[in-house]
């Protein structure tokens, strides 16, 4: 029997309607929620995410500003503005577009972002406090993970999670929001990667599968339960060999897998339009916190 | 086959040796490691523990400076204390003697402590560069673990380590720490509650298996995998049924599971006699950051 596909979009709408009531009470307060973008030169790859951005916000009715800098600007220029950003209260976040051009350092940038308006969760110290378990932002992309398990009915609470890939971005954040005791989380987490000896084995335990590698077709039947949820993170490039497009294909290999699980996060349509959207979701958050509601 | 005894009070007085040597060598550069604490109320078990750190300190020639403070602090009060301790340059490395009274916001209180000076890892700054695989301080307890594997030779990388504990002291900075793709580390870590459901079916994948969950016997023989390496972080008082003598276990049934594991530590003997030498480490290392080298 073909697995459930879990559906993206339509949880990401689910979560824009939500979304779409707490702003117009902000509004009635003459406050709109402002999420500042800053993107250093001009990745193409960052270009097309923040399209996505500001479609979002449109959405949502969120203000979207991105601020374009130079790619030769200096350290100092960059966390200026970040300060300055910190400072200005049209903004309620700050996300800070990677990859940064090589001579700049990352995550002293990050550093510089203030908690209250780190709605990507980057700031070593928000990470802290999302390990510790205190009040902090969530990083978008592992924080819709959690939200589609959730409203798809696959509560991660007391589960067996695997998760292949501990990146910084995906991996780690996700493990760090899945094992606190709290709602929607409490599970029974596992952390491995792609140098992991015998990773079926581990895989095959998972009752909930993160495939956050980041290597095409990395995740195959054999390395899934029956009955498995599988969410598949990845984001990789292909170029389709007939027409010469290219096209976003995930980590797992659909097909086969599609056949042992009994749900599945589709590459596009799963976990992207849930990451967006959750960044807007932390941008109201952190402007219901400004404002004091 | 009997398993090998992780000798606990051997590693620590061999680390104390290396310790005098590097203290010696910061002494010749004028600088003394100084290690401040603070010591709210007259808990009987934080006084005796208190007293170690000073004996401790003494014998590797580390300056310690303990501020006793009465029960009924108030917070701000508390606070101001750690500014000066923040503020003291002959001070390279400060504790706060955990647990604080009830009146006490533990979490308030320990991100008052400058992170450069914050030994016992517990600050989200630390928190979150370590989850992030930064330099940063982790706390005693899991470098103490990390240290008795490397230094009875097991090489971490690609093995199967299973912690069952999720806490902020032990679980987490311990996945933290092996998880990371450096020397001494690169494991598979799974985090378990000990109310993971089938919990046995977790621990028998363990070649690394650590327990701190402060229940005798919790880990019995056959949840152990026939050459794991066993770790007991538990600490139990209890009374033997024949003698009547009361005396410390860990969590482990140690005289069954020692038949079958390749390696274990005991209780007492263990883990405990190296955590005052841990946090001695991090504070010559904190002294010799603070001195450029």
């Amino acid at each position: 029997m073909p697995a459930e596909i879990i559906d993206g979009r339509k949880i990401a709408e689910e979560i824009r309607e939500g979304l779409k009531g707490r702003v117009a009470k902000l509004e009635e307060r003459k406050m709109t929620p402002g999420l500042a973008v800053i993107l250093v030169g001009e990745d193409p790859a960052s270009l097309s995410y923040i399209c996505m951005i500001e479609r979002e916000g449109e959405a949502c009715g969120v203000y979207i500003q991105v601020i374009k800098l130079s790619s030769d600007i200096k350290q100092e220029q960059l966390e200026g503005k970040i300060e300055e950003l910190n400072q200005d209260a049209n903004f309620h976040g700050i996300i800070l577009q990677l990859p940064l051009p090589k001579h700049l350092n990352a995550l002293s940038a990050e550093s510089k972002i203030s908690p209250d308006k780190d709605v990507d969760g980057t700031n070593p110290i928000s990470t802290g406090k999302l390990l510790l378990g205190e009040e902090t932002f969530f990083p978008s992309t592992p924080y819709g993970v959690q939200q589609l398990l959730i409203r798809s009915g696959h509560d991660p609470t007391g589960k067996r999670v695997v998760i292949c890939g501990r990146s910084n971005i995906v991996g780690k954040p996700l493990a760090a929001i899945l094992m606190q005791k709290k709602v929607g989380a409490n599970a029974t987490v596992t952390i491995c990667h792609t140098g992991t000896k015998d990773l079926a084995s581990v895989t095959r335990e998972a009752d909930i599968l993160i495939a956050a590698m980041g290597r095409l077709k990395s995740v195959t039947a054999d390395m899934v339960k029956e009955g498995a949820v599988v969410v598949d993170v990845g984001i990789n490039p292909v170029k389709d060999p007939e027409t010469g497009k290219t096209k976003i294909v995930g980590d797992v290999d659909l097909d086969a897998v599609n056949e042992r699980a009994a749900a599945i996060t589709p590459v596009p349509g799963g976990t992207g339009p849930v990451t967006s959207v959750m960044l807007m979701e932390n941008t109201v958050k952190a402007a219901e916190l400004a404002e004091g509601v | 086959m009997c398993a090998k005894i992780l000798d606990g009070r051997k590693l620590s007085a061999e680390i104390r040796e290396e310790l005098k040597g590097r203290v010696g060598k910061l002494k010749r550069k004028g600088i003394t490691p100084g290690l401040g604490g603070i010591l709210v109320g007259e808990d009987p078990g934080s006084v005796t523990y208190v007293g170690l750190k000073s004996k401790a300190c003494d014998e590797v020639g580390v300056t310690e400076k303990v501020l006793r403070l009465p029960e009924n602090i108030t917070e701000e009060e508390l606070l101001r204390n750690i500014q000066s301790l923040n503020q003291d340059l002959e001070i390279h490395g400060i504790f706060i003697q955990l647990p604080l009274p009830k009146h006490l916001s533990e979490e308030k209180v320990l991100a008052q402590i400058l992170p450069q000076k914050d030994v016992d890892g517990f600050h989200p700054l630390n928190v979150g560069k370590a989850w992030l695989g930064q330099p940063a301080f982790f706390p005693a307890v899991v470098l103490a673990i990390q240290e008795m594997l490397i230094r009875y030779g097991y090489d971490l990388k690609h093995k199967d380590v299973v912690i069952v504990n999720v806490d902020n002291m032990v679980g987490k900075p311990l996945a933290s720490l092996l998880v990371q793709d450096e020397e001494g580390a690169g494991a598979n870590v799974t985090l378990c509650h000990p109310a993971t459901p089938d919990l046995a079916s977790c621990t028998r994948r363990a070649d690394v298996l650590v327990v701190s969950v402060n229940k005798p016997n919790f880990i019995t023989a056959d949840m152990i995998k026939e050459g794991a390496w066993v770790i007991d972080f538990g600490s139990n008082w209890i009374e033997e049924p024949v003698t009547k003598k009361r005396k410390t276990v860990g969590d482990v049934d140690f005289e069954k599971v020692k038949e079958k594991a390749k390696a274990i530590t005991p209780v007492p003997g263990g883990v405990g006699p190296m955590l005052v030498t841990m946090l001695l480490v991090n504070t010559v290392t904190a002294a010799e950051r603070q001195a450029g080298g």
